[in-house]
Parts: structure tokens; sequence; C-alpha cells
């Protein structure tokens, strides 16, 4: 487990998680003291960076800091809610095809094959504009729903290639049901896996998320990193000379990525050899 | 060799041939089943999740209608008005019959996806026809240079992999490959376009210009082409350079390899004839993968640097509430992905006859 590169990414990500949870707080306490850093009309909006707004105001005369910190909480949220949403329904799904045999399983394959070559922005914004009241839970279930499909694509082979292994031939023998195979002999040595897949699902939703409030498309009311950029977007803060209002969530978003890509080249460097060591050793 | 046993050794060849060429033939032929069936799976897909979804179109459209002229209709007129509507949209009927309905209009009537609800009596099909020039261009071209490029890229860097600069490539290439692609084309429509002035980054040419067959118009939409497909084509490129790097290094370590090195072939014709093409296949297969995500992409970029593709369209009507003409771009650019898709799948025997045998 010394992989250097799961270890530097997870430093990474729990360093931005402490940053979006005591952020907030900390700022509001440090820096403005007294004061309502993040309620609109709270400042004259626009203002440039100076020693009490290190980033500026913002349009609504918030402080740019303070909207910045509380931003990073709520987009994780949804990264994680989301993923969380398209990895067990992708798992599921995909131990239910790679578990069947014959007829099932090309019907099943053919199936996720289909749901991955459909672009889902379209869906997702066709699903937005049904919704008029969008709130953290429905947006990141509704992007979990779209996720799930790369999920199966991908665990559907691991499976199929561990239900081949003798040692689930000798748990069929010793009369284990289908469920306690699935959930015995099956889950366990695909979890580091399911790691691996969870993550890069996160990875998804957030990139969705921020795409879908960039376009203008997104839950207005929330938030997120991603709306702070297409706020900064159309007031033009950069030509105004606020780049930090628009660097530091664009920043923040590509650590993050940065940060569960550490993660997953370091999971997949270390589970797969062992993966499959593992489970050939067993036999 | 006698004249006959050779005459029998060219028979058997061209019977071999034939029956290579009978297996090409049952491969694209089910690789065509599929995709018929994945087509009308996602018309269906699509149909129903705009009839499922809570929330009446009708409904919404009055609201917009009666919000537009400042007053509010009695229930008896509003009703008369969404019976009248209902009926002209087909919306009248049960569910399987609008299902049938729409299936045998978009089969039988040359793709009559109805009217627009907000340009009415426009068909929906005429608008699509109209922006999709823009996306297909911008789209297709990005991605191919981008897989052009990328491929030669990374077999460059998978094949140089311990000099100093290629691991500086895979550094860079895998902080491209991260960065989401908006974000990229926000650096450039702001630093690019308007900070520094180098190039047009909005509208698909210059705004005094009429679409004609002028030097001055072409070369106007040639540049305000460069950044968004650029956008494109830096996230993607960069992920095709590190894909293609893998498969050269995976490829660099089999037998095969050494053996031809062994041989004493020139490094030029090793890389070019062994390791290349080898690795060339699942990097094909590759660009057929990425075909559907990269399209949501090139929707964002449309709707940042302001061309009139599909994507647009989809966000104007989405605006409108105009649902004819959002469902008709969701049908199309699902059309799209599959067709190029299958393109990409049947050209692959063609580069790997391995494929052929196990498809």
């Amino acid at each position: 487990m010394r992989n250097p590169s799961i270890i530097i990414g997870s430093i990474m990500l729990a360093a931005m998680i402490i940053v979006a949870l005591a952020g907030p707080p900390l700022v509001d306490q440090l820096l403005f003291p007294g004061e309502r850093p993040g309620m609109r009309g709270s400042y004259r909006p626009y203002q440039l960076d100076s020693v009490e707004h290190p980033i500026g105001t913002d349009g609504d005369g918030r402080d740019g800091l303070m909207v910045f910190v509380s931003s990073i909480w709520p987009s994780l949220q949804i990264g994680i809610i989301a993923g969380a949403t398209s990895t067990i329904l992708g798992v599921v799904i995909g131990f239910l095809a790679g578990y069947a045999r014959g007829r099932l399983d090309t019907l099943s394959r053919i199936l996720i094959d289909m749901v991955l070559v459909i672009p889902t922005l379209p869906l997702l914004l066709m699903l937005a504009a049904y919704i008029d009241r969008w709130d953290l839970y429905k947006l990141s279930l509704i992007l979990g729903l779209f996720g799930w499909s790369f999920v199966a694509r991908v665990i559907r082979p691991q499976v199929q290639s561990l239900r081949e292994r003798s040692y689930v031939d000798l748990a069929v023998l010793s009369g284990e049901n289908a469920l306690e195979i699935i959930f015995l002999e099956l889950l366990p040595p695909l979890l580091p896996y399911i790691g691996y897949v969870f993550s890069l699902s996160i990875v998804g939703s957030m990139l969705a998320e921020a795409g879908l409030q960039i376009i203008g498309l997104g839950a207005g009311g929330l938030p997120t990193l991603g709306f702070m950029i297409a706020k900064g977007f159309r007031e033009s803060v950069i030509a105004i000379g606020l780049i930090g209002q628009m660097l530091l969530p664009a920043g923040a978003l590509i650590y993050v990525f940065l940060a569960l890509n550490l993660i997953n080249t370091g999971l997949d460097d270390v589970f797969n050899p062992r993966l499959k060591t593992t489970i050939e050793g067993g036999d | 060799m006698t004249a006959n046993a050779e005459a029998r050794a060219g028979a058997s060849a061209a019977e071999g041939q034939d029956a290579e060429r009978r297996e090409v033939f049952q491969y694209a032929l089910r690789r065509f089943g599929v995709y018929l069936f994945t087509l009308w799976a996602a018309i269906t897909v699509a149909f129903f999740i705009f009839r499922l979804v809570p929330g009446d179109p009708m409904n919404i459209l009055l609201g917009n209608l009666a919000r537009a002229e400042g007053r509010q209709r009695d229930a008896e007129e509003e009703e008369a008005l969404i019976a009248h509507f209902r009926q002209i949209f087909g919306m009248d009927e049960p569910l399987p019959n609008q299902y049938v309905n729409y299936l045998r209009k978009a089969i039988l009537g040359g793709l009559d996806l109805g009217p627009s609800f907000v340009e009415y009596p426009t068909q929906t099909k005429d608008l699509v026809f109209r922006r999709m020039p823009w996306t297909i261009g911008i789209f297709t071209t990005s991605v191919l240079l981008a897989w052009i490029v990328g491929t030669g890229l990374g077999a460059l860097i998978g094949w140089l992999q311990r000099s100093r600069l290629s691991k500086l490539a895979v550094v860079i290439s895998t902080l491209l490959q991260i960065t989401p692609v908006y974000l990229v084309a926000l650096g450039l429509i702001i630093y690019v376009g308007y900070t520094w002035r180098i190039l047009p980054a909005g509208g698909p040419y210059a705004r005094h210009l009429q679409p004609e067959w002028t030097w001055e118009f072409i070369s106007s939409l040639l540049t305000h082409a460069i950044l968004p497909m650029l956008s494109n084509m830096i996230v993607i490129g960069a992920g095709f350079t590190l894909g293609m790097r893998a498969l050269m290094i995976s490829v660099l370590g089999e037998d095969y390899l050494t053996f031809a090195r062994a041989k004493g072939l020139s490094p030029f014709t090793v890389l070019k004839d062994y390791a290349f093409r080898n690795a060339l296949i699942p990097q094909v297969t590759a660009l057929a993968i990425i075909v559907g995500a990269t399209l949501n992409g090139t929707f964002i970029i449309e709707v940042l640097f302001q061309l009139p593709g599909l994507g647009t369209l989809f966000v104007q009507a989405m605006g409108l509430r105009d649902f004819n003409t959002m469902q008709a771009v969701v049908l199309f650019s699902i059309f799209a992905v599959l067709t190029l898709t299958l393109i990409v799948d049947l050209a692959l025997p063609l580069l790997d006859p391995r494929v052929r045998r196990t498809a």
C-alpha cells in the first residue's frame, strides 16, 4: 500500500476536504468578525483585490473568498452522492450481467453498450427542463442515474473472469447459492476495483455538474464551483481585474480532479497485479 | 511443383479469401443489426423520457404564454387552447398510439419529427439540419485531428519512454487530460480571445459578413473555428496521447519486437511496421468509445463560443420549452454518435484481421 501516488492524492484530497469544511467558518470568524461576508449586498460589488477582500467582491456584493470556500463542499457533495449512485447501480447491473450466461449475457452486453454510446448531456438537459426547483440531492441523483453504464461496462468483464475461476466452482459444489457466491466470493476481490471506479465516477459527476452550470442550465441556486465559474464568466470578472474569482474555482476543480486521478493511477498500479495474483494463487 | 499442384494451391487460397470475405460480411451484418436495434431503443427511451417525466409541456407552454401576454386566461379558455395544441402536436391520443405514430412518421415520413412548438409550423427536422453542419464540422474535425496528433505523439513518447522530454510530456498530457474541456475553452476565450486579442472567440464568423464563397468570408470562418476546435483538441488529444503511449509501451515489451530487432531491422522499420501497427488497433477502438462523451463537450463549446450548432439550438429550445425541437436534437445527436461509432467499428476489420474472427 506504500504507493506514492495514492498517498499524495489522498493528502491532496484530504486537504481540500478540510478547506471545504473548515474554510467557511474560519473565513467568517477570522477575516470578517461580526460581518456577513456571504450575504448579498454586504459590500460594494466588484471591489478589486485588497487586504480586506483578498480576491475582491463579486457582483452581488459578497466577499469573493467567502463565496469560493463555501462553494467547495457542495461541489464535492454532488460528486460523492452522484458517484456513489452510479457506482452502486453500475455494480449491481454489472454483476447481474457478468454473472448471467447465454442469451441473457448477450442481451445485457448489448444493453450496456447501447446506453454507453448515448450522449448523456442532452438527456440530462431534457430532464433539467422539467425540474423547476433543483436541490443538491435531486441533481446528484439524476447525474448518478446517467453514469452507471460506464461502471457496468467495466465491472461486467471482471465478474465474468472471476466467475470462471476454480474457487468459484468449488463454492458452487459446496452448495452456496447465487447470492452467497456473489457477495462472499465475487464481491470481496473486486472491492479495490470498485473503489477505483467510484473515484472515476466522482470525477465524471463533478465534471458534468460544472458543465451544466457553465452553459447556464444547472441548478441555479446551488453555490458550487461550477456556478462560481459560470457567474464569473457572465460578469466578465477577468476584464474587471478580479482574476482570482475565476482562477480559484477553476483551479480547485482541476486540483480535485488531479488528486482523484493520482489516487486512481495508484489504485490501478497496486491492485491490478495483486488482483490477478491473489485470485490465481487461490486456485 | 507441378502446374496441377500450383493450380490447386491457387484454388484453396481463393477459397480462403472467399471464406474470409464471408466472415467480414457476416461481421458487418451483425454489427449493423446491433446498430439498428440500438437506434430503435434509443429513440424509444428518448420518447418515453419526454412523456413520462412529470410536468405537462402544454401547461408550461401556456404558463409562458400567459406571462408573456401579462394576463391570466380563465379555465375554460385554457382547456380549449390545450386541447387545440394537443391535437396539433398529436398528443391527444393514448401513449402507445403516440409512440407508434411517432415511429411511423420518423421512419416512413422521411424523418418527420413533428413541427417546432415555438417556430410552428417549421419542421424540427429543418431546424436541426440547418444547425447540424456546425456541430459535425467542429466535432469531427477536432476529434480526428486530436486523434492523429495524439496517436503520433503518444507513439513517439512511448518509443522514447526513457528520455526526460518524454516524461515531461506525460506530466503535461496528464494535466491537460484531467482539465475539463469547458475550462480550457473559457481560458482560451478569456486570454486568447479577449485579453490578448489574437483570435476571435465568439460567433461563427465576423458579424458584418454574409455566408458566401469569398475568401474574406471563408478566412473569417476558419479563424473563428480555431479556438473552439483547439479547446476540444487539447483535451481529447492529451487523452489519446496517454492512451497510445500506454499501448506502445505494452507492445514494446512483446517478444516479436525483440525478435524484429534481433533480425537487424532498422529502428524506424520496427517502430513503423511492428510496434505502431499493433498498438494502433486498440487506439481505433478508443476512438469509437469516446465519440459519445466528446459530443457532450462539443455542445458546451458551441454554447460558450456562440456557434449556431445543435448544442446552441438545444439550449435555446430549452429556454423556450420547445419540447419537440429538444427531442429532435436529442434524436439526431444519438443518431450521429451511433453512426460514427458504427463507421469506426466497420473500419476495424480492415486494420485487424483478428477482429473478423473473434467478433
